[in-house]
C-alpha cells in the first residue's frame, strides 16, 4: 500500500513539471494558434537563465520551504529569460512571417534548434546541476507515512500548484484573461470589438514562455541540466496537451497530471503480474491518451475552451 | 546516388563524380595560392551532443592528439584529415551523418560510433556491402562481436561483465537488481552479467534521456536486493542516483556500474558521500607504455586533464586507420580494408607510433609487416573485430576514483 503511495507522490512531484509545460504550451496554442515545438528549448532556457544567476544570488540569506531565498530569485530570472526570448522570438521571427499554421510549427522545431545550439555553444554539452545541497528525504514524513518526498520536491509541487492558480486567476477575473479568451474563441471577433490583439499575443507569450521556464528550471532542480532537457520532455508535454484537449489550459492541467502519474504509476504493472517494465513508461502513458482520445476524440476538456 | 569515393586525393579532378568538391569547384583549387598539399580525408561520427557528449568530448581531443602526432609524419606524403560529423548520441542523426561522410564527403574509412546502437544501426544502413570500413571507437556492446567486419577500439562489454559479476560474487552478495539500458550495449552488458553471475538477480530496463527515472528506482527498492547494477550512461546514471539519494536508498545497498557510468560530473553532480564505497570496471589504457605516457603528456599539455581510456581508443582509432591508408598505399576503400585489421597484429615488427609504423612499412610494406601497439594496449583485432580486452577495477573513496587493479581479459 506505502509502495501506491510512494508512486502517487511520485507522479506528484513529475506532473508538477508536466503541468508547467503543458499548460504554458496550450496558451500558446489556443491564442498564437500553432504548436509550438520551441518549447521545450524555452524550458531548457530557462533552466540556463536560474543556473547562470544562483551563485550570484546564492549570497541572500534565509531559507523558504528548506530551499536558500536566492533559489527563489533565479527561478524568477528563468522565468523572466524564458519570456524575454520568447517575445523577442516573437517579434523578430513569428510576427513578421506571413504563412499559415503548419508553416509556424516548422518555423518553430527551427526556432528550437536554434536555442539549443546557442545554449550549448554557452555552456558546453555537458550536464551541470543547481548548487543546492541535496536533503535527502524529509525525515518527519517518512517516518509517519512510510513514503520520501525530498524539500526540494515539496517546493515544486507547491510552485507549481501557485503558478497553475495564478493564471487560474488572471485567465478569470482581469481584462487581460478576458482578452485572451475572447481572442482564443474569436481571432476576428476581438479584433474588430476593440481588442489589441498584438499585444494580447506578446502577453501570452510572456505568460507561456515563463510558466515554460519554471518548468525548465524545477526540471533542473529534480535532477540535472543540459541543452536537451527540455525537447527531451516536449513529446510528454505534447502529449498531456492532447489528452488534456488542445488549446485548453484547464485540460492542459488535467492531462500534465495524468500523463506524469501514468508514467510514474508504470512499476504497479509488474507488482500485479503483468510484465511490463519501466522502460516501457512513456508507452503505456502515450497508449493510456489514444484510450482516452477514442473515448473523448476532443481530449478530457474537450471543447471548453480557454 | 550511392557513390563509393575510389580516391579522395581534393587535386585530381580528371573524374569527379557528382559530389566531387574539387570539380564542383574547379576556380577554388586555383584562387587558393596554398602549394599542391596532397590532403587523405577520412571521416569520424562522433558523439558531440547527446546522453554521451562527454566521451564525445574526450574523443575529439584523442582525435586532435593522433592527427598532430601523424601530420609530423604525414600520410602518403600528404596530410590526413578527419571531416566529424556529431551523430547526436542517437541511431537516426548518427545514420545521417555517415551517410553523409560515405556517400558525400567519399571518405574510404569510417570512424564511428561511440553508443553500440549507433554503430550497428550505421553498419548496416551505410557501411555493410560496401568496401568502407568502420572502426568504433568506443562501442563496448557483446552484440558487435556478431558483425566481423564492424572493426572496434574498445573490448566488448562481454569481458566487463564477467569481471563485475566475479566482483559481485566475491562481495558475497545473493541477490542484485540489475538496471540497464535498452540499446546494443545496456542489454548487452546486462544480459551477460546475468549469465556470468550465479545468484538471483533481476533485470530493470529504462529508456535514455528520460528526466523521470523514479519509477525505476522504486520498483528496484521493492525489488529488496543487496546489491544494485548500474549499466547506463552518465546522466542517465546521476539522475537516479539523485532519485536514490532523494528516496533515502543512499548506504543501504551496494552499488556496482559499468564503465559508462563513471566521470567526474558524476561525482560532481550527485550528493556528497551518496555513491561511496560504489565500485566500477572501466576499460583501461596501457598506462605503462610510453607511447600512452607521451599521449598523456599531449593531452594533459592541451587540456589541463587526464585523458580517459576512450579518448585513447579514439587516438588510436585515428592512428590504426593512418597505418592502414600507409599500408594499403592509397586511399581506395578496398585496399584499406584489407589492411585495416592486419595493421594491429598480431605478428610482424611491433611498432608504437604511427611514425615508426611508416619505417617499419617502407615502400611496399603491407599489414603483417606492422604489429601496432596502441596507447590503449596491444589491440591485436581478432576475427570478430575485437581488440584485447585489459579492465581496471575502480572503488569511490572520499569522492574519487581509486584504482583497485586490474583484470585482463582473453
Amino acid at each position: 500500500m506505502s509502495q501506491i503511495f510512494q508512486y502517487f507522490v511520485n507522479g506528484l512531484v513529475f506532473s508538477s513539471i508536466i503541468v508547467l509545460g503543458s499548460v504554458g504550451l496550450s496558451i500558446v496554442y489556443s491564442i498564437a494558434d500553432f504548436a509550438n515545438f520551441a518549447h521545450g528549448d524555452t524550458m531548457t532556457v530557462g533552466a540556463y537563465g536560474a543556473l547562470v544567476t544562483l551563485p550570484t544570488l546564492s549570497g541572500i540569506g534565509g531559507e523558504l520551504l528548506g530551499l536558500p531565498l536566492g533559489f527563489y530569485g533565479a527561478l524568477l530570472v528563468g522565468m523572466a529569460l524564458a519570456a524575454a526570448i520568447a517575445v523577442v522570438t516573437e517579434l523578430t521571427i513569428y510576427r513578421p512571417l506571413d504563412t499559415d499554421a503548419i508553416g509556424m510549427l516548422i518555423t518553430s522545431i527551427g526556432v528550437a534548434f536554434v536555442y539549443r545550439a546557442a545554449l550549448q555553444a554557452t555552456f558546453g554539452s555537458d550536464f551541470r546541476s543547481y548548487s543546492i545541497e541535496r536533503s535527502g528525504p524529509i525525515p518527519g514524513i517518512e517516518n509517519a507515512l512510510n513514503v520520501t518526498i525530498t524539500e526540494r520536491a515539496t517546493v515544486m509541487i507547491v510552485c507549481a500548484i501557485v503558478l497553475v492558480t495564478a493564471l487560474h486567476l488572471l485567465l478569470q477575473y482581469t481584462t487581460l484573461g478576458r482578452k485572451m479568451r475572447a481572442m482564443s474563441d474569436n481571432p476576428e471577433l476581438a479584433r474588430v470589438s476593440g481588442i489589441r490583439t498584438d499585444r494580447v499575443l506578446l502577453a501570452t507569450w510572456v505568460v507561456g514562455a515563463a510558466l515554460a521556464g519554471a518548468g525548465g528550471v524545477f526540471l533542473g532542480l529534480y535532477s540535472q541540466i543540459d541543452p536537451r532537457i527540455g525537447f527531451d520532455l516536449l513529446l510528454i508535454v505534447f502529449a498531456a496537451v492532447i489528452l488534456g484537449g488542445i488549446g485548453s489550459v484547464y485540460g492542459a492541467m488535467a492531462g500534465g497530471l495524468s500523463i506524469g502519474m501514468v508514467h510514474e504509476f508504470t512499476p504497479l504493472l509488474t507488482d500485479v503480474g503483468i510484465p511490463i517494465g519501466t522502460d516501457y513508461a512513456s508507452a503505456v502513458a502515450f497508449i493510456i491518451m489514444v484510450v482516452i482520445l477514442l473515448v473523448r476524440p476532443s481530449g478530457i476538456a474537450g471543447g471548453e475552451a480557454t | 546516388m550511392r557513390r563509393l569515393a575510389t580516391d579522395t586525393w581534393l587535386e585530381k579532378t580528371s573524374q569527379g563524380g557528382l559530389y566531387s568538391r574539387a570539380s564542383a569547384q574547379p576556380a577554388w583549387s586555383q584562387l587558393l595560392a596554398v602549394p599542391a598539399a596532397r590532403v587523405a580525408r577520412l571521416g569520424m561520427a562522433n558523439s558531440n551532443t547527446g546522453s554521451l557528449s562527454t566521451f564525445g568530448q574526450r574523443n575529439k581531443r584523442g582525435k586532435q592528439i593522433a592527427l598532430d602526432d601523424i601530420n609530423e609524419t604525414g600520410v602518403l606524403g600528404g596530410d590526413l584529415e578527419i571531416i566529424e560529423e556529431d551523430t547526436q548520441s542517437e541511431s537516426g542523426p548518427g545514420v545521417s551523418a555517415a551517410q553523409k561522410l560515405v556517400n558525400q564527403d567519399g571518405v574510404p574509412l569510417l570512424i564511428g560510433a561511440v553508443s553500440s546502437g549507433v554503430s550497428l544501426a550505421i553498419y548496416k544502413s551505410v557501411i555493410q556491402g560496401s568496401d568502407v570500413t568502420q572502426i568504433s571507437q568506443n562501442s563496448t556492446s557483446p552484440d558487435l562481436t556478431n558483425f566481423p567486419d564492424l572493426l572496434r577500439m574498445s573490448p566488448t562489454g562481454a569481458a566487463q561483465a564477467s569481471a563485475l559479476a566475479g566482483i559481485v560474487n566475491e562481495d558475497g552478495h545473493g541477490k542484485v537488481a540489475v538496471t540497464h539500458l535498452t540499446n546494443a550495449y545496456g542489454v548487452g552488458v546486462a544480459e551477460a552479467f546475468d549469465e556470468a553471475y550465479g545468484g538471483e538477480s533481476k533485470l530493470f530496463p529504462h529508456d535514455q534521456g528520460k528526466s523521470s527515472y523514479s519509477n525505476v528506482i522504486t520498483s528496484m527498492a521493492d525489488y529488496d536486493a543487496d546489491a544494485w547494477l548500474f549499466v547506463t550512461y552518465q546522466p542517465e546514471f546521476t539522475t537516479m542516483a539523485q532519485e536514490s539519494y532523494d528516496s533515502g536508498n543512499s548506504g543501504e545497498v551496494a552499488l556496482y556500474g559499468s564503465d559508462s557510468v563513471k566521470g567526474p560530473n558524476v561525482l560532481e553532480q550527485t550528493p556528497e558521500g551518496s555513491l561511496e564505497g560504489m565500485k566500477l570496471v572501466a576499460p583501461s589504457a596501457a598506462l605503462d607504455q610510453d607511447n600512452y605516457k607521451q599521449f598523456a603528456q599531449a593531452f594533459r599539455d592541451n587540456h589541463d586533464t587526464e585523458p580517459t581510456a576512450w579518448s585513447a581508443y579514439a587516438y588510436d582509432a585515428v592512428v590504426t586507420a593512418a597505418i592502414a591508408i600507409e599500408a594499403a598505399g592509397s586511399t581506395d576503400p578496398a585496399e584499406i580494408k584489407a589492411e585495416a585489421r592486419g595493421v594491429t597484429g598480431p605478428g610482424g615488427t611491433e611498432v608504437f607510433t604511427f611514425a615508426e609504423a611508416v619505417e617499419a612499412l617502407g615502400d611496399d610494406g603491407s599489414a603483417s609487416d606492422v604489429n601496432y601497439q596502441g596507447v590503449s594496449g596491444p589491440i591485436d583485432l581478432d576475427k570478430n573485430g575485437d581488440p584485447k580486452a585489459f579492465e581496471q577495477i575502480f572503488q569511490i573513496q572520499d569522492g574519487e576514483y581509486v584504482s583497485q587493479g586490474f583484470i585482463a581479459g582473453e
